[in-house]
C-alpha cells in the first residue's frame, strides 16, 4: 500500500508545494516588510504591521465578521441538511435535482447580488407588492442592514453546504431509516438522532466550506450591507486596493488565517478530524 | 507559445489564422471608454490585431503592470497615478514627433500639474465629484454641508471610497481634498461619522439605479455617471458643490515594457484624431480632454455643464494626488473607523 | 416525512431561483436602468454580436474545465491516501489554502507568477489561471471527497484484497466506483466556484485571457446592465437544458 499512496499524494502535494506555499511564504516575507510608497513592498524589515492589528478597532471587527459567519453557517445548515435528505432520496433524479441547485451559481455573483437588491430595496419588488396589497404602509427597510448581509451569504453560499451534505446524506442506507421506523421511531426523530449523526462528516465540511468563505467576504458587505458596518474581508481588501498597503493586508489575512485555524481546529477535534 | 496554444484549444482555432503574421498592440483600459467602432478601425486602417481588455480600478490595473513583464502596451492612469507609475519606471516617453494630433488637446490639459510636458502621458477623458440629486427635494443640496442637515428622510448616498468621503468633508472644512494634516484629517473622520445616520448607504454606480427609481434622494456620484442617470430621468439635477469638488483625469499612456512601442503611438494619435474622440463621447457620454473633438459635438453634448463645466464652477475644483504614506495610513485607519462607527 | 421533504425543498427551489427570474424579466427591459419600461430583443441581439463576450465565454469555460479536471483527479488521489494515513504536512497546507482570504490568493501568485516568470521569460495567461484555480479548487475536493470516504465501509476493499487483487484494482474497481457521487459533488462545486471566480482571476489573468467574469464586473460595475442579464439568461437556459438532457439519458 505504501508505493500506491506515495503516488496517489504526488499531485496533490506538488500542487500545494508550488502553487500554495511558494505564494503563502512572499505573503509572510511581505508581511514583515514595509509599505512601498504607491503599493508593493519595500525594505526595510519591521514587525509593525503587526503590532497595528492588535488593536481593539480591528478586533472588534474580526469578531463581528466571526458572529456574522456563524450565523450565516447556522443558517446554511439548517436550509440545506433537509433538501440535501431530498436529493438524496428522489432516485434516479437525484444528478438532476443536484445540478439544479448549482444552476443558479453559474450566473455571477455580482448580478445575483444585483437581483437581490432589486428585490429587496424600497421600490422593489417585495415592498412594492406589500404597498399594493395594503400589509404595509411604509416600505420596509429590508436592504442595507446585517439581515441583508447575511441573506446574501446564506443564498451565495448555500450549494457549498448542500453538496458536501449530499455525499454523505446519500451514502446512508434506507434500511436504516426503516428500522428506526419500524423500532417506532417518528420521522423527526430518526432525523435527529439517525441521519444527522451519521451526516457529521458532512455536515463539518459543508459548515467549514461555508463558514470559511463568509469571514473573508467583502463584496456582499459593501452591497447588500451598503458599506455601513465592515466585514474583515473589507479591511482586507481596502489594504491590497485603495489603501495599498500590502505588509498591513498581508499581516491581517494572516491573523484571519491563524483565526480560522484555530476554529476549525476546535470543530476538529470535536467531531472527527475533517481532513 | 506553444503550450498556450494547446491550451487555449478551441479558442485559439477562430484567431490564430487572422493572426499569425500581423502586429499586435495590447490595450488595457477602463470599461466604457472606446466606442463599438473604435478599436475595429483602428485594426483595419493600420492593418494589426488589438487586444483590448478592461479594469475597474487603477490599483488593479497598477498591481498587474508593477512587474513590468505584464504584457500590455498602452494603459490609462488617472492623474494621481501618473506620477507615481513615472517614478516606478513604468511609463515610456512619448515621442512628440509620432503625435501629429497631440495639438487637439484642449486648453485645459495642454499643461496639466501631473505631466506638464506631456511626457508621459496623454489626456484622454474627465470627469468630477458633485452630488446627483431629486428635483423633488426641498431643499436643494447645492452645497457638501447640505448632506449633514435633515432635510433628505436618510434617503442619501455617499461614494464607497474613502478619497472620496474625506474630500467632501475636508471640503466642507475648507481644506484642500489631498490633505494629509492630521488635524484636519481628524476632523474629517468626526464629520463623517456625524454624518452616518443621516445615511442610506455607501456605494458607488451601484446606486445609480436607485436614484432613478426613486429610492435615494440626494448621491455623492461621479459626473459621468449621474449624467446616464439624468439621461434616463428628467427629475434629476447635478451640482457641483460651492465649497469645492474634486477633479480627475484618466490619461493615456505607453508602457516602458512595450515591444510595440511604434504602433502603440500610433494608436494613441488614432485616439486623438477629433472624429474618433467625438464618436466615443457620443456614444459613451464621457467627457473628452480633446478640445478639437468636443467642438464638433452636437450642441446638447457640446455645451453640456455636468460633463463640460464652466470655467467659473472648474475654477472651484481641485485634482487629486498621490498621497504619500503617512498620511495614507492615516486615513485608512479612519477610514475604519468611520466604517465601523 | 416525504411530503414534508418535498414542500420544503419547493420553497428552497424558489429561494435559489428568484433572483434568476428577476434577471430574466429585466434582460427584457428596454431600458438600461433597472426601471421598468417597455419590452426589447435588443439586449440579445447585443450579446450574440459581441465577439468580445463570445471569447470570454470560451475562456471561462475552458479554465473550469482545465482547473476541475486537474484538481478532481489530484484531490481524489490525496483524499484517498490522506484517508488510508494521515499525511498531516498536505492536509494542513489544504486547511490553510482554504482559509486563505481570495484577494490574498490572488496577491501572493500574481506576485509568485511574476517573480517566477521573470526568469523563464514567460507571461500570464489562460495557463496561470487554470493553475491558479486548481490551488484554490484543491482542498475543496479532498474535503468533499474525504466527508464520503469518512462514511464508507473499509471492508469492501479488504475484502477485495482478501481475494487477491492488487491495491490499484481494489482501488479502481471497488472503491472508486462507492466513491463516485462525492467526486461528482466535488466536480461540481469545482466547476462552480471557478466559473464565477472574478478576484483571483482578475489578479494572474494575462493579456490573452479574459474571462466572463471579468467582463461582467467591468460591464455592471455601474449596476445592472441588460446585456449582463440577457448572457446570464442564455447561459442559465443552455446549461439548464443540458442538465435535463443529461438527467433523461441517465435514467434511460
Amino acid at each position: 500500500m505504501r508505493r500506491l499512496r506515495a503516488w496517489f499524494l504526488l499531485p496533490g502535494a506538488t500542487i500545494m508545494a508550488v502553487l500554495f506555499f511558494a505564494p503563502l511564504l512572499i505573503v509572510v516575507l511581505y508581511s514583515f516588510l514595509s509599505r512601498g510608497a504607491y503599493g508593493g513592498v519595500e525594505l526595510p524589515w519591521t514587525a509593525s504591521s503587526y503590532t497595528r492589528v492588535f488593536d481593539s478597532l480591528y478586533l472588534a471587527i474580526l469578531w463581528r465578521s466571526i458572529w456574522v459567519s456563524a450565523l450565516s453557517t447556522a443558517i446554511c445548515a439548517l436550509l440545506g441538511f433537509p433538501l440535501a435528505l431530498y436529493i438524496a432520496r428522489a432516485g434516479s433524479n437525484r444528478t438532476l435535482l443536484l445540478n439544479l441547485v448549482m444552476l443558479p451559481f453559474w450566473t455571477s455573483f455580482l448580478i445575483r447580488i444585483y437581483a437581490w437588491m432589486f428585490l429587496l430595496r424600497d421600490t422593489g419588488l417585495i415592498n412594492s407588492f406589500l404597498l399594493a396589497v395594503h400589509v404595509i404602509r411604509q416600505p420596509l427597510p429590508l436592504l442595507f442592514n446585517t439581515g441583508a448581509v447575511i441573506l446574501g451569504l446564506v443564498y451565495g453560499y448555500l450549494p457549498f453546504m448542500v453538496l458536501p451534505l449530499y455525499a454523505t446524506v446519500e451514502k446512508l442506507d434506507p434500511s436504516l431509516l426503516d428500522a428506526a421506523a419500524d423500532l417506532g421511531a417518528s420521522p423527526a426523530i430518526t432525523v435527529w438522532k439517525v441521519i444527522v449523526p451519521l451526516s457529521k462528516p458532512g455536515i463539518l465540511a459543508g459548515s467549514l466550506l461555508v463558514f470559511i468563505p463568509c469571514l473573508g467576504a467583502y463584496l456582499t458587505a459593501d452591497l447588500m450591507g451598503g458599506g455601513k458596518s465592515v466585514m474583515i474581508g473589507n479591511v482586507v481588501q481596502n489594504q491590497f486596493t485603495t489603501s495599498r498597503d500590502w505588509p498591513f493586508g498581508a499581516a491581517i489575512s494572516l491573523l484571519l488565517m491563524a483565526v480560522a485555524l484555530l476554529v476549525t481546529r476546535v470543530i476538529g477535534r470535536k467531531g472527527e478530524q475533517l481532513l | 507559445m506553444n503550450r498556450r496554444t494547446f491550451l487555449l484549444g478551441s479558442a485559439a482555432v477562430a484567431t490564430a489564422c487572422t493572426s499569425a503574421a500581423k502586429r499586435r498592440l495590447n490595450v488595457y483600459n477602463w470599461e466604457n471608454y472606446v466606442a463599438g467602432s473604435t478599436i475595429p478601425d483602428f485594426e483595419r486602417e493600420f492593418d494589426c490585431r488589438v487586444r483590448y481588455a478592461t479594469y475597474g480600478s487603477a490599483e488593479e490595473m497598477l498591481a498587474k503592470v508593477m512587474s513590468g513583464n505584464s504584457g500590455w502596451d498602452v494603459v490609462f492612469p488617472s492623474n494621481s497615478f501618473v506620477q507615481p507609475m513615472r517614478e516606478l519606471g513604468l511609463l515610456a516617453r512619448l515621442d512628440h514627433s509620432l503625435l501629429s494630433n497631440l495639438h487637439n488637446v484642449a486648453d485645459r490639459f495642454q499643461a496639466p500639474e501631473w505631466d506638464p510636458q506631456l511626457n508621459f502621458c496623454v489626456p484622454y477623458m474627465h470627469s468630477a465629484t458633485g452630488i446627483l440629486y431629486s428635483k423633488s427635494v426641498s431643499r436643494l443640496p447645492l452645497a457638501w454641508s447640505d448632506l449633514w442637515t435633515d432635510s433628505y428622510q436618510r434617503r442619501v448616498t455617499m461614494l464607497d471610497d474613502p478619497a472620496e468621503v474625506f474630500g467632501a468633508c475636508l471640503k466642507r472644512l475648507g481644506a484642500s481634498i489631498n490633505s494629509g494634516n492630521p488635524v484636519e484629517l481628524r476632523h474629517a473622520r468626526d464629520l463623517a461619522i456625524q454624518e452616518k445616520p443621516l445615511l442610506r448607504a455607501y456605494l458607488n454606480e451601484e446606486v445609480r439605479d436607485q436614484v432613478v427609481a426613486g429610492d435615494v434622494l440626494v448621491a455623492q456620484m461621479w459626473a459621468q455617471v449621474a449624467q446616464v442617470a439624468m439621461d434616463n430621468s428628467s427629475n434629476l439635477a447635478f451640482s457641483f458643490p460651492s465649497e469645492g469638488f474634486a477633479l480627475y483625469a484618466d490619461n493615456a499612456s505607453i508602457l516602458r515594457e512595450s515591444k510595440h512601442q511604434q504602433l502603440a503611438h500610433e494608436f494613441l494619435n488614432y485616439l486623438l484624431r477629433p472624429n474618433v474622440a467625438a464618436k466615443i463621447c457620443e456614444e459613451m457620454r464621457t467627457a473628452s480632454a480633446n478640445g478639437a473633438a468636443r467642438s464638433i459635438l452636437p450642441k446638447s453634448l457640446r455645451e453640456n455643464a455636468v460633463l463640460y463645466p464652466p470655467a467659473k464652477v472648474l475654477a472651484r475644483g481641485e485634482w487629486f494626488r498621490a498621497i504619500p504614506a503617512a498620511p495614507q495610513r492615516l486615513r485608512d485607519r479612519y477610514w475604519t473607523e468611520i466604517k465601523a462607527a | 416525512m416525504k411530503r414534508f421533504l418535498a414542500l420544503y425543498a419547493s420553497v428552497a427551489y424558489a429561494f435559489l431561483y428568484v433572483p434568476l427570474l428577476v434577471l430574466g424579466a429585466f434582460s427584457f427591459n428596454a431600458s438600461r436602468i433597472a426601471v421598468w419600461q417597455g419590452f426589447t430583443w435588443q439586449w440579445y441581439r447585443n450579446v450574440f454580436r459581441n465577439e468580445a463576450l463570445l471569447d470570454g465565454t470560451i475562456h471561462s469555460v475552458v479554465i473550469a474545465l482545465g482547473a476541475t479536471i486537474l484538481a478532481t483527479a489530484s484531490g481524489t488521489l490525496a483524499a484517498y491516501a490522506i484517508w488510508k494515513r494521515s499525511a498531516p504536512l498536505l492536509t494542513n497546507s489544504l486547511y490553510l489554502s482554504l482559509l486563505t482570504p481570495e484577494i490574498v490568493t490572488g496577491v501572493s501568485l500574481l506576485a509568485f507568477f511574476q517573480w517566477a516568470f521573470r526568469y523563464l521569460h514567460l507571461q500570464l495567461g489562460l495557463d496561470t489561471v487554470i493553475l491558479a484555480h486548481v490551488s484554490f479548487c484543491l482542498a475543496y475536493v479532498v474535503l468533499v471527497v474525504i466527508a464520503r470516504l469518512r462514511t464508507m465501509d473499509s471492508s469492501f476493499e479488504e475484502a477485495a484484497l482478501d481475494l487477491g487483487a492488487t491495491e490499484w484494482q481494489a482501488f479502481r474497481h471497488v472503491t472508486l466506483p462507492l466513491l463516485w457521487p462525492g467526486i461528482v459533488a466535488a466536480a461540481l462545486l469545482c466547476f462552480t466556484v471557478s466559473f464565477d471566480d472574478y478576484v483571483v482571476t482578475s489578479l494572474v489573468a494575462g493579456v490573452n485571457s479574459e474571462t466572463l467574469p471579468m467582463m461582467i464586473y467591468a460591464m455592471a460595475r455601474r449596476g445592472v446592465s441588460p446585456e449582463v442579464n440577457a448572457l446570464s439568461v442564455l447561459i442559465t437556459v443552455a446549461l439548464g437544458a443540458l442538465i435535463l438532457l443529461a438527467g433523461r439519458l441517465e435514467r434511460r
